[in-house]
């Protein structure tokens, strides 16, 4: 198979892993660094295709999630510092307040 | 030639590291199986050309994202043996991972379309820059904005944090 | 225009005593409430005088109320014999109780209230006997029994009082219920409710195609309810919670008179029902019995009189069961004169005796209360069929005919009839010496109050009494043979003309002795209570009849509207659907409701499921 394709593929299932493993995992900082993963794979696919279509576009766009990503982990770790420090746990089944 | 063989062990480089990061229970080794997959991720970015990409996410991810990760996790004790590795739903998380790739996999598994002669361009810093300065100067200034509000937001938790403790 | 004026200007005294009348005084309600009665009466009068010069019946249209099918629906109104005869009777001695009442309900607060619902009931029973069509004959019906189940409840705050009122409205219904069967069929066999077509159509060569028996049967089922006869009586001793005024007119001499008038107009189809006419002779018969045992043994004086009336109204239906109509009304006719004056004059004692209405609590009252009592012996001796008095005629002509008539005449009736006729003499006379004769029974403090009513009463009572006195000789069913023929006479019984009049004159002359034997001194009367114990007992509860009704309907009704209404249908079904389709609602949201545990991890277990369908459908599409 081609490049792009074998790429794409793999971004997929980086996505699919780090989705399963904010379901799965109990630590709070754990499930964060999936979330990274997941970016991580969105990103991976992005930049195959961008190389395929050979636009600047792509490549704009690669920084920009890159940008947001280190924004997001500047506020999230923080605010999950927070709520650690509230429930003396970084387990999250201890988080499940909001409940119907 | 070799070319293909290094995206393929950085291919499965990238996914080994990332099911390790499943599995494994002490987070700071869940960190380094992260680091890992990301160095490779930069790796596959290299071999296809987009250099400037390539070390974005060294110095970006691995270098300010995970490092400020591992102060995280060093700082915290986050080691907390109370409770397991896996929640409540380890056995759906699971048949939900392998659904999604295969349907990942179905998904892209159709129309092949034929390798187009990609236009040989150059992605390497100064064509990036002098691209996102003029044409996307406007992204450019939003995502400064976006930093800026990030930083308000990160020294007002600090402050909200403070004032919790008293 | 003037037949509809006599029904209009006692519908004008209600609305007028009924809005105003309260605030406008006693004075202005007496004036309309008797006047316009007394105005409708001189109406009567004259339309009696144009009926007797022209001979054909005035007929007068007032509108045409619905117009489909065969016939339109008129409300339309008739003065022909028959109804000149009822007219009459209707206002004249309505207009007499109206000016009795002016004295009977002096210090009732009710006052103006009492005068609207007495017009609006002569309004519905003049709209009943001068209607031309069973139509307006039957909102007449319906209305009489509306004022009458308002005056009988005049006095509502007795919860007693308005029950009894609610009893004879429903009972009234259940009549009705026939009669309007009977309506349905007439309408559907003739094509009209005109009464004056529908004789003709029954008296034709070619009678309509419907069983006349079975019409028969209905219309007098609903006649039963009316009129209180057997199985429907049960509301007219119940009636005399009213006041003694209503009593009188209502439920003597005009509203009970309606079964026997709508019979008497409807002959025709009668004369084509030998099987129901003799169901009518028998009910009539054994209801007469039935009431005179009853009255024997009562001892509320409104009480005998109201059990004499449902015995009288009997008599009445024998007469329309052997054909001989006219005699039925000549009956109807004295009748009203002696039991309004037995009515008014019990009024009369009642308030003598400051409210006590109990015959053993009184006697001794002929010297005290003479007017009174000199009435009030008139119209017994009337009803007991004393010559030349009124009631003597009627009566004889009832037996009479009951024994010799070709349409149905029977020894047996005849026995019957003057087996009553003789316990009807003796009850009344009973009555009389009991309130009247013997030493005082009341307590001191009564007896020291008694006194003469006012002239409005009393001139009315005199006025009745005379009436009764001379009645009879007037001969209304000679007067109404131009409608009604006289039955034919059995062969061989002319001859036991002249001993049947003796017969009757011997019983009632018996009947007044033995009331003098037994009652002239009262321990032979409480040493025949004592023998005949078991007997007096089963009277005095009337055979046990209201209880009986109640054990057979009343109370299963109740327990059906109870355990199988409303709790089944309603709460359990009704009810019980509504909250379970609350308690599904809630449910449902309750299970619903388990997706928000607030952990984030099945809500993106969730968003993966989401994500894996998705795709799939997409790549499947």
């Amino acid at each position: 198979m081609d490049k792009t394709h074998l790429l794409v593929l793999v971004g997929g299932l980086l996505f699919s892993i780090g989705l399963a493993g904010v379901v799965v995992r109990r630590n709070a900082l754990v499930m964060l660094m999936c979330m990274e993963l997941m970016l991580n794979g969105v990103n991976l696919t992005l930049v195959s295709f961008a190389q395929r279509t050979g636009t600047t576009e792509g490549a704009v766009l690669v920084f920009l999630v890159f940008v947001v990503a280190g924004a997001e982990i500047a506020i999230a770790i923080p605010i999950l510092l927070l709520l650690a420090r509230a429930r003396k746990t970084l387990d999250v089944q201890a988080y499940a307040e909001l409940k119907g | 030639m070799i070319e293909s063989a290094l995206l393929y062990f950085f291919s499965a480089a990238a996914v080994g590291s990332s099911l390790a990061m499943l599995v494994v229970r002490h987070p700071m080794r869940v960190a380094l199986a992260l680091v890992a997959a990301m160095l490779s991720l930069a790796g596959i970015y290299a071999l296809l050309g987009m250099h400037a990409i390539a070390v974005f996410q060294v110095l970006i991810y691995v270098g300010a994202v995970m490092v400020f990760m591992v102060y995280v996790i060093m700082l915290i004790d986050a080691r907390d043996r109370a409770f397991s590795r896996f929640g409540k739903f380890l056995a759906p998380g699971g048949i939900g991972l392998v659904a999604l790739a295969f349907v990942f996999g179905y998904a892209l598994s159709g129309n092949e379309a034929p390798a187009a002669a990609a236009p040989a361009r150059d992605f390497g810093v100064q064509p990036f820059s002098e691209a996102f300065l003029n044409e996307y100067w406007l992204y450019f200034e939003l995502v400064s904005v976006l930093l800026v509000a990030a930083v308000v937001a990160a020294i007002a938790v600090v402050k909200i944090g403070s004032m919790r403790r008293g | 225009m003037k037949l509809q004026l006599i029904a209009l200007l006692p519908l004008a005294g209600f609305l007028v005593n009924g809005l105003v009348g309260r605030r406008l005084g006693r004075a202005f309600v007496s004036l309309v409430g008797c006047g316009l009665p007394i105005l409708s009466f001189a109406l009567a009068v004259a339309s009696f005088r144009e009926l007797s010069a022209g001979g054909a019946p005035l007929v007068e249209i007032a509108y045409t109320w619905a117009a489909f099918g065969g016939q339109p629906f008129e409300i339309a109104f008739q003065f022909d014999r028959l109804s000149a005869v009822m007219t009459l009777i209707v206002t004249g001695i309505g207009s007499l109780i109206h000016v009795y009442s002016t004295g009977y309900m002096k210090d009732d607060p009710g006052y103006a209230r009492y005068f609207a619902y007495l017009n609006l009931f002569l309004f519905f029973m003049l709209l009943l006997v001068l209607g031309k069509s069973l139509l307006v004959l039957f909102t007449g019906w319906e209305g009489v029994g509306l004022a009458s189940y308002l005056l009988i409840g005049f006095w509502f705050e007795d919860a007693d009082k308005a029950r009894a009122g609610k009893k004879a409205f429903i009972t009234n219904r259940v009549g009705d219920a026939g009669f309007l069967l009977g309506m349905f069929l007439l309408y559907e066999a003739v094509g009209t409710l005109d009464m004056q077509a529908i004789n003709a159509a029954f008296a034709s060569a070619s009678p309509p195609a419907v069983s006349a028996s079975l019409v028969g049967l209905l219309l007098f089922i609903g006649a039963c309810g009316k009129s209180a006869q057997i199985p429907l009586h049960v509301w007219l001793p119940d009636a005399m919670a009213g006041p003694t005024p209503v009593s009188a007119l209502i439920h003597a001499a005009t509203m009970v008179t309606a079964g026997v008038y709508m019979t008497a107009r409807l002959s025709p189809i009668y004369m084509l029902a030998p099987e129901a006419s003799q169901a009518i002779a028998a009910v009539g018969a054994a209801t007469a019995f039935f009431a005179a045992t009853i009255a024997i043994a009562q001892t509320d004086i409104k009480k005998v009189l109201a059990y004499s009336t449902i015995s009288q109204l009997g008599f009445m239906f024998v007469a329309i069961g052997v054909g001989a109509y006219g005699v039925a009304i000549f009956h109807l006719y004295t009748h009203a004169f002696f039991k309004a004056c037995l009515f008014l004059g019990a009024g009369s004692v009642i308030h003598a005796m400051s409210g006590e209405q109990d015959v053993r609590k009184m006697g001794g009252l002929a010297r005290r209360i003479p007017v009174t009592f000199a009435t009030f012996a008139i119209a017994t001796a009337a009803i007991a069929g004393i010559p030349p008095l009124a009631g003597f005629f009627s009566k004889d002509e009832i037996l009479w005919f009951a024994l010799s008539s070709a349409h149905g005449g029977s020894a047996v009736l005849f026995a019957v009839a003057s087996l009553t006729a003789l316990l009807t003499a003796f009850y009344m006379f009973r009555l009389l010496w009991l309130t009247f004769f013997g030493a005082p029974r009341m307590s001191k403090e009564t007896a020291h109050h008694v006194h003469e009513s006012p002239a409005s009463m009393t001139g009315v009572l005199v006025l009745l009494a005379v009436g009764s006195a001379v009645g009879g000789f007037v001969s209304i069913p000679h007067y109404l043979e131009p409608m009604f023929a006289l039955p034919p006479v059995k062969e061989g019984l002319d001859s036991l003309e002249k001993p049947v009049v003796y017969l009757s004159v011997a019983i009632a002359l018996i009947g007044l002795a033995g009331a003098w034997h037994v009652f002239g001194d009262l321990r032979r009367a409480e040493s025949m209570r004592t023998r005949f114990a078991a007997i007096y007992s089963v009277l005095a509860a009337k055979y046990y009849v209201d209880e009986l009704y109640d054990t057979l309907l009343a109370r299963p009704l109740t327990w059906i509207s109870k355990h199988v209404f409303l709790d089944f249908g309603d709460r359990a079904l009704l009810d019980g659907t509504l909250d379970g389709m609350a308690r599904l609602a809630r449910r449902t949201a309750g299970v619903l409701a388990r997706v928000q545990t607030g952990q984030l991890q099945l809500y993106l277990l969730l968003a993966l499921a989401g994500i894996v369908g998705a795709l799939w459908w997409m790549s499947h599409v």
